[in-house]
């Protein structure tokens, strides 16, 4: 859409962009290592294998978000791009009835209301429906949280489609990356993106993005395998494994780093019924 | 990706795309994301109606989103729970399959995951009377121990027969029979969905509730290179990258492994069945725990995982008892074991094993 048309609206919605982006602060403070809560522009990425937590972390996040004020919640609107068919609308149901005082029908739909959810079969899709979702977002200005699970999905099926050459493999994620942080920086939203762990650690870590001490100290199974243009849009990542305890209870554990600030921080959950519990 | 021609969408005219391509616009994904100002004026167009373009070519390309509260009305209604014939196995699954969801069952060969399958295609066509889709690529499938199942369950043989009928078989060997069997099988369920009343009135394929395939690793390991795909942890970033890209067959083979996960659970969700998968189990070493084969990509599909292991018997008695261990749930803790048995009449329950430490 031309200039003109972004000058007239960011005039009228400034204020409310403004109070929508103030509104992350009480998120999740377990999350972040440094000040605690999301601020506009961040890109938080949540990396790990199978079953470590990842999927029910953004159902923690979801439900605080679209929770009423009185229960405890953001009131704001969440967009959730789903490219794998992986998102279980039941699942956060019951977590929102756990958390609710009284939930009742109404107030799960009055919840639900501000949930706004696609389905992406492809990665050009994705791309073309970024640019569709411009205009929600111009139009919603209390939607502040961009949720995309899982953002590595179309991973290998790029690859055999781009041929021989690495950059058309990779070209479609590239876009993606490059709208999705337009798109963060100019309607101010926070993106959590997932990404699966589906290669090997490896030992060369001189040719990652990610620093040789940094990911000594985390000790993770972290090999950077998307493309480079994602890797560096990334402000927060989160690594998630499993830990079994001496007990008969399993717990989870997340490393959250900072990237530019080479903060770090470990914490433990564990995942009950009623959702995420630290 | 779609490449801009005359009628692709309203607007679009031969003489457009034409102009278009000559300024190097030549896809859908180029149009949309090219600056209309710029091409309007270049190509001595109306921005206007560029503008237009662009809007139905996004309405017809992009996902359109949905409302949380739309979506859970719907699923409210089309989510069904179907009993698996094994009322353990039920229990450890949270009351039995739910439809829209991808369940996948892991066990060494002989642990019982083919019995397990018919025991589900018995219960669905008898019990619920719904049709039953069993997709066989290991030959492992026999029509006398599912009719065996159905004796023992029902007295009538009319509706032994009946609940026969509602069972389809259809044997896929390798990864493309098996990707056409479902596109096959999306055509057929689409037509259904569009109202063709006469197609369920004349054919034996009712409403479909459950799609079962034994296995996916059959069609899969075949392809796979084992380690060589997911590339060595020696080598450097580069060397990986140039090897990987000569690799294609393997490059390939993983692409369809995901293309496949991507059907089943698309079907899964857009016609509401309860697919059932099976797969074959491995260990990192000889004392890790056991995992599911098919690698890293795959362990992110199912979203209920279940690993079905012997139990240990004594030397006289014939081994038809197993244990089924709940290893990837969204709803319930993983680590809960029951017991079941597979015997020759019937999957029956035992008593349900204190949880003890899972994988």
């Amino acid at each position: 859409m031309g200039d003109a048309f972004r000058r007239a609206e960011s005039g009228t919605q400034l204020l409310a962009r403004l109070e929508g982006r103030s509104s992350l602060k009480n998120l999740e403070p377990y999350l972040f290592a440094e000040e605690g809560f999301p601020i506009h522009g961040d890109v938080i990425e949540f990396h790990g294998p199978e079953g470590t937590g990842k999927t029910e972390m953004l159902y923690h996040l979801i439900a605080r978000c679209i929770l009423p004020k009185s229960g405890g919640g953001l009131e704001v609107e969440v967009m959730f791009i789903d490219t794998d068919y992986h998102f279980d609308m039941l699942r956060l149901v019951t977590i929102l009835e756990h958390r609710l005082v009284q939930s009742t029908e109404e107030t799960i739909k009055q919840c639900l209301g501000k949930l706004f959810l696609v389905n992406c079969s492809s990665s050009t899709q994705l791309l073309l429906t970024l640019y569709s979702l411009e205009n929600m977002f111009c139009t919603h200005p209390s939607l502040c949280l961009l949720v995309v699970d899982s953002i590595s999905a179309f991973y290998w099926i790029d690859r055999s489609n781009g041929g021989e050459s690495f950059n058309l493999q990779e070209i479609n994620l590239k876009k993606c990356a490059e709208l999705l942080e337009k798109l963060v920086r100019e309607y101010h939203l926070a993106l959590f993106a997932t990404t699966q762990t589906i290669m090997q650690k490896s030992t060369n870590s001189a040719e990652s993005s990610f620093s040789l001490k940094l990911q000594q100290e985390t000790d993770t199974d972290y090999r950077p395998y998307l493309c480079k243009s994602w890797q560096q849009m990334v402000t927060h990542r989160i690594f998630f494994s499993k830990q079994y305890n001496s007990g008969n209870s399993k717990t989870f554990s997340f490393t959250s780093c900072h990237i530019k600030k080479k903060q770090i921080v470990k914490r433990s959950f564990s995942i009950a019924e009623c959702g995420v519990q630290f | 990706m779609a490449l801009l021609r005359a009628a692709l969408c309203p607007g679009l005219s031969a003489e457009l795309a034409l102009l278009l391509r000559a300024r190097g616009v030549r896809t859908v994904v180029d149009f949309v994301s090219s600056d209309l100002e710029d091409v309007a004026q270049k190509c001595s167009l109306s921005y206007k109606a560029l503008v237009a373009v662009r809007r139905v070519l996004l309405a017809q390309f992009s996902a359109f989103p949905a409302n949380g509260a739309d979506l859970y009305e719907e699923l409210k209604s089309s989510t069904a729970i179907l009993s698996t014939g094994i009322a353990s196995l039920d229990k450890l699954l949270d009351s039995g399959l739910y439809t829209g969801e991808v369940t996948e069952l892991m066990g060494a060969p002989g642990s019982g995951k083919t019995q397990v399958c018919l025991s589900v295609a018995a219960s669905v066509s008898l019990g619920l009377k719904q049709h039953v889709l069993f997709l066989d690529s290991t030959g492992g499938f026999t029509a006398s121990r599912l009719y065996q199942m159905l004796q023992a369950r029902a007295e009538d043989e009319e509706e032994q027969l009946e609940a026969l009928q509602r069972v389809q078989v259809a044997r896929a060997f390798d990864i493309y029979e098996m990707l056409g069997a479902l596109q096959e099988l999306r055509d057929s369920l689409s037509q259904q969905a569009r109202g063709a009343f006469f197609l369920q009135v004349t054919s034996s394929t009712g409403p479909l509730k459950v799609l079962l395939i034994d296995s996916v690793s059959a069609v899969i390991y075949p392809l796979l290179g084992g380690k060589q795909s997911e590339g060595s942890a020696q080598w450097s970033e580069t060397q990986q990258r140039t090897k990987e890209a000569l690799n294609c067959i393997c490059l390939l083979s993983l692409a369809l492994m995901m293309q496949l996960a991507r059907e089943l659970k698309m079907l899964a969700r857009e016609f509401s069945l309860a697919v059932v998968v099976t797969n074959q189990v491995t260990r990192n070493s000889s004392t890790g725990p056991l995992k599911p084969a098919l690698g890293r990509s795959w362990s992110f599909v199912p979203s209920t995982r279940v690993l079905l292991e012997s139990k240990e018997a004594t030397w006289e008695k014939a081994n038809t008892q197993r244990i089924a261990s709940l290893v990837k749930s969204s709803r319930q803790p993983t680590g809960i074991q029951v017991e079941l048995d597979i015997g020759n009449s019937d999957a029956q329950e035992l008593s349900p094993v204190t949880p003890t430490q899972g994988l």
